[in-house]
Formats: C-alpha cells, sequence, structure tokens
C-alpha cells in the first residue's frame, strides 16, 4: 500500500475509534474525553500502523509493548484495542458499569492489551524504561511505546526516569508528549510550565522531534524516522488539540473531563459520524 | 555456626549472588545502595545483571516493575524508609496493583540506623506496605534465616518486601528450609506466649530466660513473614497461654502487634499487650542504648512481660 493510502486509512480508523470514544462517553455518561482525542491519532497510528502485536495473543513476547502513562486517556486506548480485535465491542457499552473490564483508568488484569496499570501520573516512563531495559538485556528487537500527557510532566518521577533511560541508553524506548497545553484547570504553561519540553529532554540526553500529533502522516514519518539498534531515547513532542474532532470542544479545557447533555453527546455523535461517512466516500473513490 | 554474630547486609548480599549464579532473571537494581547491600560482588561478576541508578527509589521502583512485566526477577535493596516511603505510591500501584515480582528489601530497617536519625528509621514499614494487597512481608531473624528467606522470596512469583537491620546478627538455631506464611515456637511456655519477628527475637529469647528465672514460664514465637500472618500458630499461642505480649522494632500500632490482635480479635480474644516504640520521631544514639531506651532489650521485654502478667 502507497504511504499515502496507509495515511487515508489509518485516518479513517482514527475516526472510527473516536465514535468508539463517544460509545463509551454515552454508556458512563461521562469521560476523560479531552486527552483522549487529542491523543487518539497518536495511539491509532501506533496500533494499526507500527506496533507488532496479535490481538488474538496479546501475550506474544514479541510484541512491542504501547504504556499509557496518562492512563486517563484511556477511552482511546480501548477504542483503538477494540477496532483492532483485542476485544468485543459491546464491551465498550460497559463504560462506567459495576465490574467493567475498562475503568475509568486501565487494569492489566481486566482487558487483553493492557501493559500497565496507569492512572496516578508520573508512572508510566518509569515503567516503560524498565521494559526497555530488559528488551535491551534480552537483546530482543521490540520497542516500548509510552503516551504522556504535558500536564504529568510536573511529576519528578518523570525526570528521575528520563534520566535513567538515556544513561542506560535505552534507545528502544520512544515517548509521545501529548502536548495540548491544556489540563483540567487551565493552560499548562500557567499551572506549571515545563516548555520547551523539548529542549529539556534534550538537555537529559534524549533524541528530540517535533510535530503536529494530529497530523497522521507526521505521527508516521516520526515514527518510520527512528532507526532500529540506537542508543538514544526518543521523545516526540506532539503538538495536539484536546477534544480534538469535536468542533465545540476543541482546545477547552473543560473537556478535560466531560458530562455532556443529552444534545451535546448527540451532536457530537454527529458531527463524528459524518467524518466517518465522508472519509469512507474518499476512500472508496481512491480505490 | 550457632553463636556466630554476622552482618545481615553481606549475608542478604551474598545469598542472592549465590542464588543468581544459576539464575539469569535475577537482576540487581541500585539506588547508589548496590555495593551497601553486599552486592559488590555480584557487580563486579555480572555487570549486565547489575544496574546503577543513582539516588532515585521512585523511579527504580517503577523501573523494577517494567523489568519484572518482561520476566525478569528484580531485587531492589537499599534504606528501608528509602524504600518504603519515599517510593509508597510506585510500591503500591506499579508492584502490588499491577502484582509484578519485584522483591525490594529494607535494610538497617527498624532504628538499626540507629545515630542517624528517625529519617533513616523505618518504625512505619509493616504497617504501610501490610495495607498493599499481594504484598509478601519478611522479617528473618538470623543470618542463616536471612539466607533461606532470600531463597523463599526468589522462588515466590510476585511482590515480596523483607526487611533486615544493620547490627551483627546471631545465628541462634541451626538453617533451616524458610516458608512463606509460617512461623514457629522458638520456645515452648505456658504463662503467656511473646510473640516477636526480625531484629527483636534474640533479644526476646533472653527475655524469656530472665523471665524464666523469676519462675516465668513464657512461650517464644518467632514470625518472620509479617504479612501474610500464620493465623494457626497465632491462635494456638493464644489458646495455649491465654494472654499474648507482641514485640517488635516498629511502632506499636500497625505492625505485628496489630495483625496478631486482629487475628486474636476475631477468633480467639484474649489480652494482647503489644511492645514496640511508641508513636514519636524516635530519639537516636546507640544502637544498644536506643534498645534499652525503648525498653526492647532483654531486660526491658522481660519487664514488660512482668508488668503484662501482674497488672494486665
Amino acid at each position: 500500500m502507497a504511504f499515502s493510502d496507509k495515511v487515508k486509512e489509518l485516518e479513517y480508523i482514527s475516526w472510527k475509534c473516536r465514535r468508539n470514544v463517544l460509545r463509551m462517553v454515552e454508556a458512563g455518561g461521562h469521560g476523560h474525553l479531552g486527552g483522549a482525542l487529542s491523543a487518539i491519532d497518536i495511539v491509532t497510528a501506533l496500533y494499526f500502523g507500527k506496533m507488532a502485536g496479535k490481538p488474538d495473543d496479546p501475550q506474544w513476547e514479541q510484541r512491542d509493548r504501547f504504556i499509557l502513562s496518562a492512563g486517563h486517556k484511556c477511552m482511546c486506548q480501548y477504542a483503538v484495542l477494540a477496532e483492532r480485535g483485542y476485544f468485543p465491542k459491546d464491551i465498550l457499552d460497559t463504560y462506567g458499569s459495576l465490574k467493567s473490564p475498562i475503568p475509568g483508568h486501565p487494569d492489566m488484569h481486566k482487558l487483553p492489551g493492557i501493559e500497565a496499570n496507569t492512572g496516578a501520573l508520573g508512572h508510566g516512563l518509569a515503567i516503560a524504561a524498565g521494559m526497555a531495559l530488559a528488551m535491551k538485556c534480552n537483546k530482543q528487537q521490540s520497542r516500548v511505546y509510552t503516551v504522556m500527557g504535558d500536564g504529568e510532566l510536573a511529576e519528578g518521577s518523570n525526570w528521575e526516569a528520563a534520566a535513567a533511560a538515556a544513561h542506560h541508553q535505552l534507545g528502544n524506548l520512544v515517548l509521545f508528549l501529548d502536548n495540548n497545553g491544556l489540563q483540567i484547570s487551565g493552560k499548562v504553561e500557567d499551572i506549571m510550565n515545563f516548555m520547551p519540553a523539548g529542549e529539556r529532554f534534550a538537555a537529559f540526553g534524549w533524541r528530540v522531534m517535533e510535530i503536529d500529533g494530529n497530523n497522521m502522516q507526521e505521527i508516521m514519518c516520526a515514527l518510520d524516522d527512528i532507526p532500529t539498534g540506537g542508543t538514544q531515547p526518543v521523545i516526540i513532542v506532539a503538538h495536539t488539540v484536546k477534544g480534538k474532532g469535536i468542533s465545540f470542544l476543541e482546545n477547552k479545557a473543560f473537556c478535560h473531563f466531560w458530562s455532556p447533555s443529552k444534545e451535546e453527546l448527540g451532536r457530537a455523535i454527529a458531527e463524528v459520524e459524518k467524518r466517518i461517512e465522508e472519509m469512507r466516500t474518499e476512500l472508496e473513490v481512491r480505490a | 555456626m550457632i553463636g556466630e554474630k554476622m552482618d545481615p547486609r553481606k549475608t542478604f548480599g551474598a545469598a542472592v549472588t549465590e542464588i543468581a549464579e544459576s539464575r539469569e532473571d535475577i537482576v540487581i537494581l541500585s539506588a547508589d545502595s548496590g555495593g551497601s547491600s553486599g552486592f559488590k560482588e555480584f557487580a563486579r561478576n555480572h555487570p549486565d545483571r547489575y544496574f546503577e541508578f543513582g539516588i532515585m527509589e521512585q523511579g527504580v521502583t517503577g523501573i523494577a516493575a517494567g523489568l519484572a512485566a518482561m520476566g525478569k526477577t528484580p531485587v531492589f535493596c537499599a534504606i528501608a524508609p528509602f524504600v518504603t516511603c519515599r517510593n509508597f505510591e510506585m510500591f503500591r500501584n506499579d508492584c502490588g496493583y499491577m502484582h509484578q515480582n519485584v522483591k525490594i528489601v529494607g535494610r538497617n530497617g527498624g532504628f538499626t540506623y540507629s545515630d542517624l536519625g528517625a529519617t533513616h528509621h523505618s518504625l512505619e514499614d509493616f504497617a504501610i506496605i501490610r495495607m498493599i494487597p499481594g504484598v509478601v512481608i519478611l522479617a528473618p531473624q538470623t543470618p542463616g534465616e536471612i539466607r533461606a528467606a532470600a531463597k523463599a522470596m526468589l522462588d515466590y512469583e510476585g511482590p515480596v518486601y523483607m526487611r533486615i537491620g544493620n547490627p551483627p546478627m546471631e545465628e541462634l538455631w541451626e538453617e533451616k528450609e524458610f516458608e512463606i506464611g509460617k512461623g514457629s515456637i522458638l520456645r515452648e511456655g505456658t504463662d503467656l506466649a511473646i510473640i516477636t519477628t526480625g531484629t527483636s527475637t534474640a533479644n526476646v529469647l533472653c527475655a524469656a530466660d530472665l523471665l524464666a528465672e523469676k519462675g516465668i514460664s513464657a512461650m517464644v514465637v518467632g514470625m518472620p513473614t509479617v504479612s501474610p500472618a500464620d493465623e494457626a500458630l497465632i491462635l494456638h499461642a493464644a489458646k495455649k497461654t491465654g494472654k499474648i505480649l507482641t514485640v517488635e522494632e516498629h511502632y506499636i500500632g500497625g505492625g505485628l502487634g496489630s495483625i496478631v490482635a486482629e487475628v486474636c480479635g476475631r477468633y480467639c480474644p484474649v489480652p494482647v499487650k503489644m511492645h514496640g516504640v511508641k508513636k514519636e520521631y524516635a530519639i537516636s544514639g546507640p544502637y544498644d542504648e536506643l534498645l534499652k531506651y525503648y525498653s526492647l532489650d532483654a531486660q526491658g521485654i522481660a519487664r514488660e512481660a512482668e508488668k503484662f502478667l501482674t497488672e494486665g
């Protein structure tokens, strides 16, 4: 498949995944929507375009690992895992219900495809670094990918892990910083500024790339640009838009945790379904 | 050899190093702490399995969980408060909640880092770690038991916290196999049972001798597994003696004493006196003098036992 066709296909999948996210919000009545939608293009690209993995054998040893450090964005991972076939989509309808296997923060013991119990911020990068260190010891070719929120940068433990990853030359570790610029109380730069994040990670010894994290072509190009066997961990500072894909939620801090009215949810679903239909038609024309 | 005194840290490091010769999955993590934890030889012989991180206990705990998720068996040993308090959320979420096969060892536990002061004491480690579901807590009582517990810890699949001390520790009995979750009767008795663990056991046995001189028959129960508790043994001691004194180098609340009281309260209500350090930031000074100050030396323990029998 030509690169441009692959990108189009991934874009189409990312919209179907956005619909899956709204299905969960519909079931639970609320959810951490804003960050889920800013990161969903990255997560779609990883599971459908990059990572080695087998939905019918989620524990396959040679798989790449994905750690969602910003565990509250889990609806995007659930949406993508369901779309990829890790579990039946009707599980999405249990979101928010008693004993649901898709709780508000991911639980590896409850759902295939989840590699770590994240939710408390500032944990994922260290866990990912440990996995990458083990892969390096085993001379395994796999990689560890992780997604961290920009508000999460204020957790000091991240900087411990950042130092350790560079010191131990974990070139098999790739960190996406979901830099949507907003956290629950407002702008990240006003609450605790960690910009320019790229320069800070570079000073720790990381290789830095900057992309538009909602642009599938840029995401795929960045991923394809990471060599195997490198010695520098890689951070991809992904500039994203909170609530991306739903016009009246984009770039709004309030959608960090969204409890929509029936009418608002209906509007969001209509927008996403319209886009899915447009993309489907576009793909058919290209074919 | 019985009666010989040995460095608990070197004993532990040597035991793990020996086991790791035939266990490629074992990796040692150091937060600028490996050399002082008995791992100098391991670091020399296995640089590919010894990882230094500097003073980074939170990060190391998360990294340990990641290594374990990939099939490694990480052993992380450092000063007890820094691997229980400092990194508590990583212990809880990354090791406990994720149920990873991580072995965290707090050395210089209790107030054995005596003159370094309260920042370096760990008098709450049993209490806080036992609140994490699924974590085994060990506190071996002799050098031989440190060796045997290290083997049991490494054979066990799941998160373990082990506390060891600092001053030379006496070999009190022949080394035997260590079974997680099992305590043992170290001395039979009928007037009361003294249930103890870790660094306190040697002094409790001496206290039992002092009590015997006064005609008091004290059963001594050693509990090298603090959690999960050996409930059957606690209940046996309660039924046989009707009075239990718990002794530990730990705050009075939350540790072994609380565990024993919970078990007795539920299944066999008998008077339980919990002896340890009252909830304060402990004073600093020579270890022997601290033990005396807090009545955790043999004479102090014997006094507490007598008071319990006469005053209740």
